[in-house]
């Protein structure tokens, strides 16, 4: 997989027959189930039923669920603040990630951290730190770890394209790379750092060419085409099984919404967004579904509903949930001898 | 001419009232630019002096502080902005190894001259990241300045002083106070010294430390202690380094008692400095212990609303503990 200058569509290798099949529909159903979480945390923070903030990954899925979907029960992500999602792909009860919002004693931190910022450790998913980067080097430090041990565990790292530009993101592909670690690094290149557009936070076309300098490949992929992401993210997953090293993967793709619920994004031109929206990713991938026949309107209404049902009763466990009690302040602060 | 302002606007217009008189100021961060900053303080400066004067940076504080420093070198004078406190740990070395230290290792062949706008605290809801108060982290740093204003007049005058300041002048802005303190504010130029506190309320039982926003807290609690006949002075820091002992010490000793009031975390925090200095210069004017109120030795502000609560100093705990320093 060498650097790829521009837009790289990889070449769709899915399974032929009955396997092809149920890749292809597990993640179109995959994508439907991140879409319609997201938009409903959106609902929910809009609707006051829980405060600190939300950062929706609209308009991403595609590269987190095409980046994270083949990933072993036994492997790790490493999410940043965008990735709440992840949690789901990985296999998160839908319970938790909502009782995750609403800051319930019932979430995987008691309501210690903030919304957005969710790890589950049973599915190996690490609860973020809110400072950007920070994820990187943990990460990397847990594939040094798994490598280490003699597994053939890999770790896949989630940020943006502003992660990039900090030092902690230099020194963590660095370290990879010299020891050739198990990680995939993960960029989903949504043009904007908050306010700050691409071209204020690097010089590069391609954020992918950085690879170079760390001693490991790099491609740049269309974001929107869940099966692009998916293929070059699986050989890149089997690359580090295999003891091959770190490989870096650039998601071109784009949020929807502002950098938070509370951030209307005046930064943006609507032209630029409606762009966007026109490449929905599920709208490309439902597309590629029907033409291949693997998607009728009665499968599609089937997912929804089993979807929406999930969600709702998450919602209500979420919301029936109590909060933790103030007594909890000094717990898990340390190590219970 | 002095008009009602908010906190906010007040450091707003203190940038841009600086920019216009000295051509060498420029401000510089994270999302300042474009969007005028995530609470708004850098608002209508993009327009008014160009993205060359009110530079977006790439995320990375680390750079920010550092090239900042260095601009300063060449007779600049940034002013950088941190976006919440908590995001300042990349820029520790760039403060605790350059900053501080630059003028002291040349021996004053260079200067830094440097303006650091660090946004902080708790008590919004902002959970672990974005709630930390950890100015005491730079206090342990000679050759660093640290300043938090209470009011909106401190605000201006502290912000113009730290511009003109040739030293790196660390200025915390608690964004509980960007827009609930308004006050009156002089159109014009002015400054409010650094390293000089202030008596914001005279009172002969006991002398009550405290800075930013615990200050109107204090307020409030000496308030309704006043009502029990119990008469606290509140003394407002509004710089941490250089502390003026003076004005504590020449307090405690005509109050005979000191209550330091801090939504920091206790162990190491500014009030044990601040309890040290008492207890070495004013020992045998103590009529009881020094009391402190301060935030929990916690890692962070949990996110949960029951856990911030618990976390957080409130009036409730201020009075209490001056029932405890009166009942001595
Ligand atoms: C070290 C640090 N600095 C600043 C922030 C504030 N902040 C939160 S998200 C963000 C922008 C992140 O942009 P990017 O990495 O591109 O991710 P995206 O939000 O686009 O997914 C900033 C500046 C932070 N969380 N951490």
């Amino acid at each position: 997989m060498a650097s790829k200058s521009g837009r790289a569509v990889a070449e769709l290798e899915v399974e032929k027959g009955e396997n092809g099949r149920e890749l292809m529909v597990g993640l179109y159903q995959m994508l439907v189930k991140c879409r319609m979480c997201d938009e409903k945390a959106r609902i929910l923070f809009r609707q006051g039923k829980y405060a600190g903030n939300f950062y929706s990954g609209v308009g991403q899925e595609a590269a987190e669920v095409g980046a994270a979907y083949s990933l072993r029960e036994d492997d790790w992500i490493a999410p940043s603040h965008r990735d709440w999602t992840s949690n789901i792909i990985k296999g998160a009860p839908l319970k938790l990630c909502f009782a995750q919002l609403f800051g319930k004693a019932t979430s995987p931190d008691r309501g210690k951290s903030t919304p957005a910022h969710m790890g589950y450790p049973p599915i190996h998913t690490i609860t973020p730190a809110s400072s950007i980067a920070g994820q990187l080097a943990v990460g990397t430090g847990v594939a040094f770890g798994l490598k280490r041990l003699g597994r053939d565990t890999v770790v896949v790292s989630f940020f943006g394209d502003g992660a990039t530009s900090l030092g902690g993101f230099h020194e963590a592909l660095n370290f990879a790379g010299v020891h050739r670690l198990p990680i995939i690094y993960v960029c989903q290149n949504n043009l904007w750092a908050e306010s700050v557009p691409l071209r204020l936070q690097t010089a590069l076309t391609n954020l992918s060419d950085r690879a170079k300098a760390y001693g490991f490949p790099g491609v740049s992929v269309d974001g929107n085409d869940v099966m692009a992401v998916y293929d070059v993210a699986t050989k890149a997953i089997a690359r580090a099984r295999s003891g091959e090293g770190p490989t870096f993967i650039e998601c071109k793709t784009y949020r929807w919404y502002g950098h938070s619920e509370i951030d209307p994004a005046k930064y943006r031109t609507k032209e630029e967004v409606e762009s966007w929206k026109k490449r929905d990713p599920l709208v490309l991938f439902e597309k590629v579904l029907r033409d291949k026949k693997l998607l009728t309107d009665e499968l599609k209404d089937k997912i929804a509903k089993t979807v929406t049902q999930e969600i709702n009763e998450a919602v209500e466990f979420a919301e029936q949930s109590p909060y933790p009690d103030a007594s909890e302040l000094k717990d898990h602060i340390w190590a219970q001898e | 001419m002095a008009r009602t302002l908010t906190m906010i606007e007040a450091i707003t217009e203190a940038m841009a009232q600086e920019m216009e008189r000295d051509e060498r100021v420029f401000v510089m961060g994270e999302d300042i630019g474009l969007s005028g900053g995530v609470f708004k303080a850098t608002a209508g400066l993009y327009d008014k002096f160009g993205e060359e004067r009110v530079l977006d940076t790439p995320l990375a504080e680390g750079n920010i502080i550092a090239s900042a420093v260095g601009a300063s070198m060449v007779g600049l004078r940034p002013i950088a902005e941190i976006q919440f406190a908590d995001f300042i740990t990349p820029a520790m070395e760039s403060i605790v190894q350059q900053a501080s230290k630059i003028r002291y290792r040349s021996a004053g062949g260079y200067g830094c001259s440097l303006t650091v706008r660090i946004c902080c605290g708790g008590g919004t809801g902002g959970g672990l990241y974005h709630s930390q108060e950890n100015a005491s982290w730079f206090v342990h740093e000679p050759g660093l300045k640290v300043v938090m204003p209470s009011t909106p007049y401190d605000a201006k005058g502290l912000l113009l002083a730290a511009i003109r300041d040739p030293n790196p002048v660390l200025y915390f802005e608690h964004k509980k106070l960007y827009r609930t303190a308004k006050g009156d504010v002089p159109e014009g130029d002015y400054t409010v010294p650094i390293g000089k506190a202030e008596t914001r309320r005279q009172g002969r039982d006991m002398t009550v430390v405290t800075y930013g926003y615990m200050t109107s807290l204090c307020l409030e609690a000496a308030e309704q202690m006043s009502k029990n006949g119990v008469e606290a002075e509140v003394i407002d820091l509004r710089t941490l380094s250089p502390l003026d002992r003076d004005t504590v010490l020449e307090s405690v000793r005509r109050t005979n008692k000191c209550l330091i009031v801090h939504e920091d975390k206790r162990t190491l925090g500014i009030g044990g400095e601040i309890s040290a200095i008492i207890a070495e210069e004013a020992f045998e004017d103590l009529d009881g212990p020094i009391v402190r109120i301060t935030g929990p030795d916690v890692p962070a502000i949990p996110f949960a609303p029951p856990l911030e609560h618990a976390w957080m100093v409130n009036t409730e705990k201020i009075v209490a503990g001056m029932q405890k320093l009166a009942a001595y």
